[in-house]
């Protein structure tokens, strides 16, 4: 580290400019090389997402019948054909499939990662701030959902309910709140004794609002670390119940539905099928990791 | 202790039958029987099926029925689908399986991974760290169903030297276990490592290595105890994990073990079987944390019962 805390206020206090806690974690963050290294990553990933599209010459519906029944032959990833990443089984484009893979792998991450802090937040800021039994049962209910192991639950909800993917991402949210419950009541503990929450209280606030309006802005640090750290976490339970085939269905694909197509058909010689779904799974989740961890590390160094 | 062990069994307990209720709860709310089919069956055989599966009685009274049966003969009931198959028969089928290359993957994790997490520590910042700091970054974005057939593709498609899939000797085992154990393996190093790292530089190992002690002594005696604290709070998850991933195992190596039996009830709609694997995967889980929670008060003394 370059400068000491007390060496940067002092640098502050000669150029007569306070900092903000933010900025000073963004400072960190960018120092950090990993972290670094990782939003690059994931900067390519969702731009490959996002425009992805603009640069496939095929959509990821239309068949290539000249590829068809010879895919191991014809199909593999050429620039001449317009398959930069060959086809799949069905002579679909593999290119326009995985944009649209990781469109979807995103999207469970995000919307799964935001539910999941909803419920958490909201669950343990209450448990925290009204304390006393209701805290207790309320932690001790969080102790006994933890138990369940959901992957099981989460499966037998898709299978009785369709797989429909609002029910996969939601149930994805709703099965992994307990964590952040736990870290969101432990940090309101410590602000609730706090003055400002005291003078909110004194001047008759009620408890909602003191709780939503004083005690959620001050966690949003802690609440971004570990949303970052959850995000990859859905997509890898989505990869895995749709690599088991239960859960984004066709038309529409996921990473770890093409995955799981890639690895039924490498017996037949057509690799790339299996390569390019791995490779875009493996960077997300790698530039996700990194770019949690050096949150972590900005946001709350202590905690190393 | 006694009491200790008697407070997490009493959060065990309402754990399992919660679970159960959950299970069946949505088993029974959900859209359609389990006799519902493309083919309409005339009313009166459907009331009949149902009357012999006991689905006409009100709901409180099926679950109190089930969990009876569970706990009074471990009886959970009878296949929807296959006729002439019991749940605890499909069950006893996989399970043995399942248990051998499931328990095989947790101890080669836990081993390999706490000695290459003890090794990386005691040579900090040498190329066995790196080494070992680059392994566990690289596996953590290799989970089971990304492992499977990366293995298979090297192992039986490129060099031929192992089976791709089925469950006839030991040498089936080996791509299940590696798929199984490798994201947690490196977890576990990564763990042991940080949490190494830290005991070495406190006081006592001070003491232990000035007062003369060989180095060997010092790690296995003094610092491998409290080291292994954070890890095996961390066994807990794993093991869950690693009963989840055994679901992918079964169908990628068609090992034939309980996840097979649980993917086809999902896809041909048993909802019996589902549960009945659901519940045995809860009982497991919870049994085991259970364990850690005991192992955890014995090892750390500062644990209060």
């Amino acid at each position: 580290m370059a400068m000491t805390p007390e060496q940067a206020v002092e640098a502050n206090a000669l150029v007569g400019k306070g900092r903000s806690p933010w900025s000073d974690a963004r400072r960190r963050f960018f120092r950090n090389k990993a972290a670094l290294v990782g939003l690059a990553i994931l900067g390519f990933v969702v731009v490959f997402a996002l425009f992805g599209n603009f640069f496939a010459q095929w959509s990821n519906e239309e068949l290539d019948y000249n590829v068809m029944g010879q895919v191991a032959e014809l199909g593999g990833p050429s620039f001449a054909s317009g398959h930069y990443f060959g086809t799949d089984d069905l002579g679909r484009d593999l290119f326009a499939r995985t944009v649209q893979g990781t469109q979807i792998s995103l999207a469970v991450g995000l919307v799964g990662a935001l539910i999941a802090c909803i419920i958490g937040t909201l669950y343990g800021a209450i448990a925290g701030y009204v304390g006393g039994r209701t805290d207790n049962i309320m932690m001790r209910l969080v102790d006994i959902f933890m138990a369940v192991p959901y992957m099981f639950v989460l499966i037998l909800l898709l299978v009785m309910y369709g797989r429909s993917i609002t029910i996969l991402f939601a149930g994805i949210g709703v099965i992994s709140w307990m964590e952040m419950a736990r870290i969101v009541r432990g940090q309101t503990l410590t602000i609730k004794g706090r003055e400002f929450v005291e003078a909110a209280r004194a001047t008759g606030v009620s408890a909602p609002v003191i709780i939503l309006r004083h005690i959620v802005p001050n966690l949003l640090g802690v609440i971004a670390v570990y949303a970052t750290l959850l995000v990859p976490l859905m997509i890898l339970t989505e990869s895995f119940i749709s690599f088991l085939g239960l859960g984004v269905q066709e038309p529409l694909t996921s990473l770890g539905a093409l995955i799981s197509e890639g690895a039924g058909t490498i017996a037949y010689g057509t690799t790339w099928q299996l390569g390019f779904p791995l490779l875009f799974f493996c960077l997300t989740l790698f530039g996700l990791f990194f770019v949690g961890d050096g949150l972590r590390d900005a946001l709350d160094p202590k905690d190393r | 202790m006694f009491t200790y062990i008697l407070k997490r069994l009493a959060i065990a307990i309402p754990t399992l039958l919660l679970l159960i209720v959950i299970s069946f709860v949505l088993m029974h709310s959900a859209p359609g029987g389990p006799f519902t089919s493309e083919r309409e069956l005339p009313p009166q055989v459907l009331a009949n099926l149902n009357a012999k599966y006991g689905l006409d009685d009100p709901l409180w009274r099926q679950i109190v029925n089930y969990v009876w049966g569970i706990v009074s003969e471990f009886d959970f009931g009878p296949s929807f689908v296959y006729k002439d198959r019991t749940v605890n028969e499909i069950i006893a089928q996989g399970f043995p399986i399942t248990l051998t290359y499931g328990l095989l993957s947790f101890a080669v994790a836990v081993i390999v991974g706490a000695s290459l997490g003890v090794a990386a520590a005691m040579r900090h910042n040498s190329l066995l760290d790196y080494a070992a700091v680059g392994v566990s970054i690289g596996a953590q974005v290799l989970p089971n169903f990304v492992m499977a057939p990366i293995l298979v593709l090297v192992f039986t498609l490129w060099l031929s030297w192992l089976p791709g899939g089925g469950w006839q000797g030991p040498e089936y085992w080996i791509m299940p276990v590696i798929a199984l154990s490798t994201s947690f393996m490196a977890s576990i190093a990564r763990i042991t490592r940080s949490s190494m790292l830290e005991v070495l530089t406190s006081n006592h190992i001070r003491t232990a290595r000035a007062k003369g002690l060989p180095e060997r002594q010092v790690i296995l005696r003094h610092a491998l105890k409290p080291a292994m604290l954070p890890v095996i709070s961390y066994l807990g998850p794993a093991f869950v994990a690693m009963i989840t991933g055994s679901v992918v195992v079964d169908i990628y190596f068609s090992t034939g073990g309980i996840g097979k039996a649980f993917v086809d009830s999902a896809l041909n709609r048993d909802y019996a079987v589902m549960m009945g694997v659901t519940i045995l995967m809860g009982a497991l889980t919870i049994f085991f944390n259970l364990v850690v929670d005991i192992l955890y008060g014995w090892i750390d003394p500062k644990i209060r019962y």
